[in-house]
């Protein structure tokens, strides 16, 4: 019953947070310079057509009266065409606006469908890379503050959240599989290629993992329950694995929903360098293309996933820890 | 026996730790710890490099030199030179020039763009917090959406059309991260607001400006610039990132970003080109790092402990 009312109370906070964010991306695309209809007419197309293309498309309309039509069609669970994308997945530049081999343009509901499973695979897999090596040198670093342990983690952490995301991509692909030859680096043709990517996104997301994980477990430490369970005669592994860690994962749950925008950001970048043909890859072309309905599409998407996550994690968290409200 | 021993003979205030406002002794905390020196080091010599080097060898970062084209950095290949230290690239221009002058720009972007996030967050958290109800409500959902957009969408969408200008790139970064600064200033004026100092002011007849002017902020900020010296080297990686997705400074001004995507053409038979600036970017914000989780870490201690 809790749990139910917990649900409904979320989901409306999030609906509110989904349309907010969509009205604001809304906006900011109409606001800011940059005529979608002049990419999609191509440059030698008159004025003219383009006015009456923009005003057939409903795009000389206040923003408001736009944005109700928009919302109209996504309660309805249809997320719009793509402005420049073709339905058969043909390249999109330089056609002109006469162009008859111009086909039916893609859905960006099948676009995103298409995307978000690499992105998932590529998002879990440099999860699991980063939860396994934080854990390691995490935990170690917890249990002995101010010891070797510790200063090694704090300068692991140190150096990873320094390194550009960019240049380690760059860096490892010419590594891995230009000098070593161990991983395919560029595009999609298996699941070998969501390596060396997940590792990349790794390094960038470990950092903050180390640290918040080192500091819980060295305050979890000095709990007292930690002493009683010495006294009752428990074996120093059964106290750190069975306890500390339980009350440790809370905080580490709790960062792992905020984290979610901060692996996006990089999720972007990672698959545009090594052409992983993920959402992120999709979001940058769109951008760069002014394909409004499909970047208002991934927002409303990413806005979603990241309410339902932020869900997730607190469920999670009170399932771990009963004594947490919901 | 030193001057510092000496001086500590000598007669002492009463309270040395607890009469020093809480910044210092943060400081001075953070100061005793080997990262924090490590960091402070790095950052200084890179800092005087970048201020006086490429001025002091006359090479102009953007002069071509064909003959002198893909030389190596230092022990790297055949022909590395001296001059060179960190090779050349394709059209001949000097690494090494070209990595300090992205590295000014790198920071100026970086130091200017807290500067505006610290100036929006602070004034936003502080407003929500003090007033509370409705105000607070409405800054704390603008807040929530915009921690659910990926900044980089937005930054990619507004510097893909306007020209990516420096006060632009300095506008667009330093709007991406209020958030985090409003919700924690939020949550200290909040607790703050109720303490028998802030209603003494208010019974008194002070204007709800002066109180948060002059009463609240000098008190809450200066822990918050601990927090914020991360965050210059997270805006230096944004502002390379925008670089190079092409959206940053413009070419022929060597930046980090535009530097490391013009060598990734290379990048089979000149390494150094795209590698070189990623080091030198990595070295500087392992730096800028240190001194910040050092901060961070000396906060954490004065804060629990007080």
């Amino acid at each position: 019953m809790f749990v139910l009312s917990f649900l409904a109370r979320r989901l409306a906070q999030g609906a509110v947070i989904i349309s907010l964010v969509s009205l604001l991306i809304f906006t900011l695309l109409r606001v800011v310079p940059g005529d979608p209809v002049r990419l999609m007419v191509g440059g030698m197309a008159p004025d003219s057509l383009v006015e009456q293309i923009a005003a057939e498309m409903g795009l000389r309309d206040p923003i408001l009266v736009q944005f109700g039509r928009y919302a109209a069609h996504v309660v309805r669970g249809d997320l719009g065409h793509s402005f420049v994308r073709p339905a058969n997945g043909a390249a999109t530049g330089g056609a002109n606006f006469d162009d008859t081999t111009r086909g039916e343009r893609a859905a960006v509901a099948d676009l995103i469908r298409d995307a978000l499973p690499m992105t998932l695979q590529l998002a879990a897999l440099a999860l699991v890379f980063a939860l396994a090596f934080s854990a390691l040198v995490g935990i170690a670093a917890g249990l002995r503050p101010g010891g070797v342990a510790d200063k090694v983690a704090f300068a692991v952490s140190s150096i990873f959240i320094s390194l550009p995301n960019f240049w380690l991509a760059i860096v490892l692909a010419l590594l891995f599989s230009v000098k070593l030859g161990w991983l395919p680096a560029i595009g999609y043709g298996g699941f070998s290629y969501t390596i060396l990517p997940a590792l990349v996104l790794a390094v960038e997301l470990s950092p903050v993992l180390i640290r918040t994980l080192s500091g819980a477990v060295a305050a979890q430490m000095s709990e007292s329950y930690v002493t009683v369970g010495r006294i009752r005669g428990l074996s120093e592994t059964r106290i750190v694995a069975a306890h500390v860690l339980r009350n440790a994962a809370v905080p580490m749950l709790n960062l792992l929903g905020v984290q979610f925008s901060g692996l996006l950001g990089g999720v972007i970048i990672v698959e545009y360098i090594l052409d992983y043909p993920g959402l992120g890859l999709l979001t940058i072309n769109a951008v760069l293309q002014r394909d409004f309905p499909l970047i208002q599409g991934i927002a409303i998407v990413t806005s979603a996933i990241f309410v339902v996550i932020n869900i997730v994690v607190d469920l999670a968290a009170t399932i771990i820890d009963p004594r947490l409200e919901y | 026996m030193g001057l510092d021993s000496l001086v500590a003979l000598g007669p002492q205030p009463a309270e040395p730790e607890a009469s020093r406002s809480i910044g210092r002794r943060i400081i001075g905390r953070a100061a005793r710890s080997g990262g924090f020196r490590i960091g402070l080091a790095i950052l200084a010599v890179l800092a005087l490099a970048a201020a006086l080097y490429p001025d002091l060898s006359g090479i102009d970062p953007n002069k071509m030199d064909v003959r002198a084209r893909l030389l190596p950095p230092l022990f790297g290949g055949a022909q590395w030179s001296l001059g060179h230290p960190l090779g050349t690239d394709q059209i001949g221009r000097d690494m090494l020039v070209r990595c300090l002058i992205g590295l000014r720009y790198s920071f100026l972007i970086g130091v200017a763009s807290v500067a505006l996030t610290l100036a929006i967050g602070c004034t936003l958290g502080m407003v929500a917090g003090y007033f509370g109800g409705r105000t607070d409500t409405v800054v704390m959902r603008i807040t929530d959406a915009q921690l659910s957009i990926p900044m980089i969408i937005l930054a990619i969408a507004v510097l893909g059309v306007s020209r990516p200008t420096i006060p632009a790139i300095i506008l667009v970064l330093g709007l991406s991260n209020w958030p985090v600064y409003a919700r924690v200033m939020r949550s200290v004026v909040m607790a703050e607001r109720g303490r028998e100092y802030v209603r003494a002011a208010q019974v008194s007849g002070a204007s709800h400006a002066r109180i948060v002017v002059r009463l609240l902020a000098p008190l809450l900020v200066p822990p918050l610039l601990f927090a914020s010296v991360l965050d210059i080297a997270r805006m230096m990686i944004f502002e390379s990132t925008l670089g190079f997705l092409g959206l940053g400074v413009q070419p022929p001004t060597p930046t980090f970003g535009n530097v490391i995507a013009d060598g990734r053409k290379y990048l089979l038979n000149a390494w150094w080109i795209a590698t070189m600036p990623g080091l030198f970017l990595g070295l500087t914000l392992t730096g800028i790092n240190l001194i910040g989780a050092s901060c961070e870490r000396a906060r954490n201690a004065i804060h629990g402990g007080a």
